[in-house]
């Protein structure tokens, strides 16, 4: 399955995601640690170890606190 | 995926923990962290009342760490007259990043309705931290500027507004990364340091359980950093669940290679090891008491005393003629 990963402040991303991939691998296949991220389903965060069901996801990146 | 403890959807997995939780589960997760972490380091001395209360100034920076925290303090100590709070923001003088988040800070302060001081650079030092980026007398990265200024101001001021304690918002992967750098340069003197200056828990004698506390700094206001046991993806997660006005820009002059590195390291420790930052943490602020009272111990008290002097320039606590600040400010003709 495609999947458009939206990564905040970045460029779009099409990764291709295999049958049981989770959010964590299509954050992997974009070269992101689900520790420096959160990813958003139609607005809401979700698990990073749960099975990609969408065919879009947005990506929040953390920012240094400063 | 249902929240662990209700049946409603998760929106995180902490896979240090095993647990899925929904927003709410989430978010009351942070508090309790935060408010076990102030008990169990005896932030409330037994001796403060509603008459004689005591203060806390927060650094304010307007980022996610430090609103999420001086959100978490305000609810916490609300109600209690035993504790005020002051918010205290710096602003060093960077175009098109600190002006946004002091308006965070505004923001927030006014909500919660507290106290806020601002304090800058330029009114302070006569320096702004795009200038200093530009002369960069020292051949420095701009953040060992601006550490040395920004602490220089948290300290006088926290000083100033009467402040028992500094608190700031370091989460679990600051926390980690500096514990893993002082272990990895080998720096014990620093580890020891780094216990009584902020990590260690204050005494509370009636406790009686042994375990190490922190020395009394006399000439320095004691700092404490309640969110540390907070990953640092949590804290972003809570002020997005939250709507907190978390300012969330990086910083243009952000340039601090080895922990970046560092960084980088535990987050590749953490996926193959989930719970990697705790361990190393706990690990490493069990030893720095250890070697904290070692040192305490060994030390030759007057000797230490001796070496703590004024600054010629600005009074300040150093152990030089100079301090670093006023070295700083003489390389940039300030």
């Amino acid at each position: 399955m495609q999947v458009t990963v939206d990564v905040k402040g970045e460029d779009d991303v099409e990764v291709d995601a295999g049958a049981d991939a989770t959010y964590a691998d299509l954050l992997s296949a974009v070269d992101l640690s689900p520790h420096e991220v959160t990813v958003l389903v139609d607005g809401r965060p979700v698990p990073e170890d749960q099975p990609v069901n969408v065919d879009h996801v947005t990506v929040l990146r953390l920012v240094k606190g400063g | 995926m249902e929240c662990s403890k209700c049946g409603r959807d998760a929106v995180m997995h902490a896979a240090y923990s095993g647990a899925h939780l929904c927003d709410a589960h989430f978010v009351e997760s942070v508090e309790r962290r935060v408010r076990r972490r102030v008990r169990e380091d005896n932030l409330v001395p037994r001796d403060a009342t509603p008459e004689d209360p005591e203060t806390w100034v927060v650094g304010l920076s307007g980022g996610k760490d430090s609103v999420a925290l001086t959100q978490i303090l305000h609810e916490t100590f609300e109600a209690d007259p035993r504790i005020e709070l002051v918010a205290l923001t710096i602003h060093e003088g960077i175009e098109g990043y600190r002006d946004e988040s002091v308006d965070a800070c505004l923001e927030l302060t006014e909500d919660l309705d507290i106290r806020h001081e601002v304090v800058s650079y330029a009114e302070e030092f006569g320096v702004e931290m795009d200038d200093v980026v530009e002369d960069d007398p020292e051949g420095m990265a701009p953040c060992a500027y601006c550490g040395v200024f920004r602490r220089d101001l948290l300290e006088s001021y926290a000083d100033e507004f009467g402040a028992d304690k500094l608190l700031t918002g370091h989460n679990l992967d600051d926390e980690a990364q500096t514990a893993l750098m002082n272990f990895l340069e080998g720096d014990v003197a620093q580890i020891a340091k780094h216990f009584d200056a902020s990590l260690g828990p204050f005494d509370e004698r009636a406790d009686g359980d042994g375990a190490p506390s922190r020395e009394d700094q006399e000439h320095f206001v004691p700092r404490a950093k309640p969110l540390r046991d907070v990953p640092e993806k949590e804290v972003a997660l809570y002020c997005h669940l939250r709507d907190l006005p978390a300012h969330i820009t990086e910083c243009p002059h952000a340039s601090e290679a080895y922990r970046g590195e560092i960084q980088q390291l535990l987050h590749g420790l953490e996926e193959n090891h989930p719970g990697t930052r705790h361990s190393i943490l706990a690990g490493y602020e069990e030893l720095a008491g250890i070697v904290a009272s070692e040192y305490h111990s060994d030390a030759d008290d007057s000797r230490d005393e001796a070496d703590l002097g004024e600054c010629e320039r600005c009074g300040s606590t150093t152990t030089r003629a100079v301090c670093r600040k006023c070295q700083l400010l003489d390389a940039l003709d300030a």
